[in-house]
């Protein structure tokens, strides 16, 4: 140091503008008498000159051009940082230096700005010798000759290579910042926490988001806004977490639902800014979708699990890739024993090839279902299975393996037996039912025969001979005597009667209802025809309302108007007017069919025997009759589906309801 | 039994009773002349056919008429009525049911068979000797046998 503040003045001499300066300076005031004083004063001022350069030199980088930018003075440590000597420089301009890094406007301002006698200030960019480049805080300044024209330029620089290095690092780490920020695919964003009175978490501010946010997050405008506002039912847990990143510093990763949000995320926390700016730096991710896969592919482990059939993997060898608690169950093979061996030892021997059928059947794309058949329990037993298998792709759509479900039907094959058994039991009894049925039936129809033909002959052998009798010989008898015939007679065709009506009354059991639709009106009114005999000299208002079509055997319906209204007839008939109505209402959606007549009627209390084979409800002598109708007239309309009921008093004539069941249209 | 009477009524019945009922009745009808009686069937049959004892009667001598009742003896009305109208030689004969059967299945089994008419024998005599008598006379009139439909 001190040998370079020695050697300071030479170089003074030969150019330093200052010691120029203070020489002149010197010069002026320079005075014999003085001179001694004075060259002390200036070996003083000199010093102290040479003193703060050396002083200047130590800190700064120095150069020293002339107008036309020669380089007429460098100190150690320009050549130092410019690695070139001293004898290289001196002479130069500064072109030597030129990094080329800035634009020309920029070396033009310098320029301009110096020769305007300004002190130019900035920052340059050069190069070294060998080709580094440096960086230097450039001071300029003009020293002016007596005209005000600068006379020469002194630079002052300062190295801030580091500085800047420091700067394009940070600027480097900022942009890498900058461009993860905006580019990642993750929600980023930095909170800051609230705290409560008592230091708990209870809201966050979202101070910075990144683009991924909103997409990720499900907030929109997050940015500034407090997160109670957002959502206001966001669980207290994350607020918690938070707190506690932002108080302590630690990071923390986990995943949780959002339920306010209807989101799942997985999130990194960590604290941002130190501890006392209670921000927390987040990075999260949208896990929704995989959560819910998870938790159906959840779903779907427990269901093939819980599983009471078997379900099984296996791969197209056959070998078993997946073996539930199900297939344990009922085939006896626990999954270790089962995985990784070949299916076929379920397979009884007499059924080998079904697998292969069926895993050919897979192959060409095929699904097997409801495949009933039997295999083969670890104990050896055998087991009834309904079988569906299905091919397992993989994602490219390639067939490698099949699943298979295998139901326990040994149950439901029991059951199947037993009810095949018991349909078989149930046709044989219906079978010898009919039979004996059939037998019944048969017997009676005989009855019936015997009874028409063979009871009625005596009727007529007894009818036809007190005939012959009074015919014959009525003359030689006393009146008395061919009254009692008559009684004979009479007796004879009443039992004639009763004898046609049962027959009458059985069959209706036994004829097949051959059901149509019928003209209720036509088929009333050729009933009314055949009693015109009846209704001879007989004063009848007969009043006939709207009759609709109904449904039944003409033959049979027939039969019942026929006994309900010659019944009407025959109670009137003492009437001097019979009022005799006939119609069909509607009652309850159903057809009511009535006929009234202003007869005898009966008491109600008897309405009960009304109906009964043989009951009559009026004596012989007052009303013919064999007790018979009514009960065919029953008969009828119970086969038909239909009731009948009755309503009277004794003298106020009586009316007769029944119904048909509606015939179901075809 | 004359087999050279030209018989005009073949009357088959098996109940005596209803028989002379019936013998009165064509008698009061005035319907008195050349009445065969058959008590069965088979007798009835040996006449129409001529075999047995009526051998020697031409079966072209056929009644005018047969009241023939169905519940017969032997060889029941049903069967008789097949064999006189399953033979062309006695297909035209007409043949009138005569039963107290009301059963549905005589009836239509006979008119299957073929019976020109069928009456149910009534308890009331009157009626029957009505029938009767309407009966015969209507076919009685007749001089010559209906030509019934091949």
């Amino acid at each position: 140091m001190s040998t370079e503040s020695a050697g300071l003045p030479s170089h003074a001499v030969n150019g330093d503008p200052c010691l120029q300066a203070a020489g002149s300076h010197a010069g002026e005031a320079f005075h014999t008498a003085d001179r001694i004083l004075a060259e002390e004063e200036l070996k003083a001022s000199l010093k102290e000159v040479g003193d703060l350069k050396a002083a200047l030199d130590e800190h700064a980088i120095v150069a020293i051009t002339d107008p036309q930018g020669r380089i007429t003075y460098v100190n150690d440590k320009f050549c130092a940082i410019s690695k070139y000597s001293r004898e290289e420089l001196l002479g130069q301009d500064h072109r030597i230096i030129n990094s080329g890094f800035h634009p020309s406007e920029f070396i033009r301002d310098l320029w301009t700005t110096i020769a305007r006698g300004q002190v130019w200030h900035g920052e340059i960019k050069n190069r070294a010798k060998d080709g580094t480049f440096y960086w230097v805080d450039t001071t300029i300044v003009p020293f002016l000759n007596e005209h005000g024209k600068p006379r020469q330029y002194v630079a002052i620089r300062a190295d801030i290579t580091e500085r800047k290095q420091a700067e394009a690092a940070l600027r480097l780490s900022e942009d890498r910042y900058r461009t993860l920020f905006n580019t990642l695919i993750e929600g980023f964003c930095i909170i800051e926490v609230i705290f409560d009175a008592h230091n708990r978490p209870v809201d966050f501010r979202f101070l910075e988001v990144n683009p991924a946010f909103e997409k990720q997050s499900g907030l929109l405008d997050a940015k500034g806004r407090l997160m109670r506002d957002l959502a206001p039912d966001h669980e207290t847990h994350w607020f918690e977490i938070f707190g506690k990143v932002a108080l302590t510093g630690e990071t923390v990763r986990f995943e949780s639902e959002a339920r306010a949000l209807n989101r799942w995320y997985e999130v990194s926390a960590f604290q941002f800014g130190g501890m006392e700016s209670r921000q927390v730096a987040i990075l999260f991710n949208d896990i929704t979708k995989r959560k819910r896969a998870d938790l159906s592919a959840a779903q779907l482990v427990a269901i093939v699990e819980s599983s009471d059939d078997a379900i099984v993997g296996k791969d197209l060898q056959g070998i078993v890739t997946s073996w539930n608690a199900g297939a344990e169950r009922i085939f006896g093979y626990t999954a270790s024993e089962m995985l990784g061996h070949s299916i076929t030892r379920l397979i009884p021997p007499t059924r080998e090839h079904e697998e292969e059928e069926i895993l050919g059947r897979i192959w060409r794309g095929e699904n097997v279902r409801h495949f009933d058949t039997v295999r083969l329990r670890k104990d050896g037993s055998q087991i009834d299975l309904s079988v569906t298998v299905s091919a397992i792709r993989d994602s490219a759509g390639q067939i490698i393996g099949a699943s298979k479900v295998a139901r326990d039907i040994t149950a439901r094959k029991r059951t199947e037996e037993e009810i095949r058994r018991l349909n078989a039991e149930l046709e044989s009894r219906v079978a010898e039912r009919t039979a004996q049925l059939e037998i019944a039936n048969k017997e009676l129809e005989a009855f019936s025969y015997s009874v028409s033909h063979d009871l009625r002959a005596p009727l007529r052998a007894v009818d036809g001979f007190s005939q012959a009798v009074i015919e014959d010989y009525g003359g030689q008898l006393p009146a008395e005597g061919r009254r009692y015939l008559q009684t004979i007679r009479e007796g004879a065709q009443r039992m004639g009667m009763l004898i046609d009506d049962l027959l009458t009354f059985s069959r209706l059991s036994r004829v097949p209802l051959k059901q149509q639709e019928i003209n209720a009106e036509k088929l009333i009114r050729s009933v009314l025809d055949d009693f015109s005999a009846q209704r001879k000299g007989r004063q009848i208002d007969l009043r006939m309302g709207e009759l609709p079509v109904c449904t039944g055997d003409p033959a049979l319906l027939r039969q019942v108007w026929v006994n309900l209204l010659s019944n009407a007839f025959k109670y009137s008939r003492l009437r001097e007017t019979a009022v005799i109505e006939i119609g069909c209402t509607q009652q309850q959606g159903e057809k009511v069919w009535f006929v009234r007549d202003n007869g005898a009627g009966f008491d109600m209390r008897y309405v009960g025997k009304l109906f009964g084979v043989f009951h009559r409800l009026h004596r012989a002598e007052e009303y013919e009759g064999t007790g018979v109708g009514l009960a065919i007239v029953q008969r009828v309309i119970h086969r038909h589906g239909g009731r009948i009921w009755a309503e009277a008093a004794v003298d106020r004539g009586a009316t007769f309801y029944f119904t048909l069941e509606e015939a179901t249209k075809p | 039994m004359n087999e050279t009477t030209y018989v005009e009524i073949l009357l088959v019945e098996d109940n005596p009773e209803d028989l002379e009922l019936m013998q009165r009745a064509l008698r009061k009808a005035n319907i008195t002349n050349r009445i065969q009686i058959g008590r069965d069937g088979a007798e009835a049959l040996d006449f129409i056919f001529c075999e047995g004892a009526h051998a020697a009667r031409k079966i072209e001598d056929s009644p005018k008429v047969i009241l023939l009742d169905l519940k017969l003896p032997k060889v029941d009305g049903l069967e008789v009525l097949k064999r006189i109208k399953g033979d062309p030689r006695t297909r035209a004969i007409p043949v009138v049911v005569l039963t107290s059967s009301k059963e549905q299945n005589d009836v239509v089994e006979s008119y299957h068979l073929g019976v020109n008419s069928y009456i149910v024998k009534p308890v009331n005599f009157e009626s029957f000797i009505e029938a009767v008598q309407h009966l015969g006379m209507y076919w009685l009139l007749l001089n010559q046998p209906p030509k019934l439909e091949k």
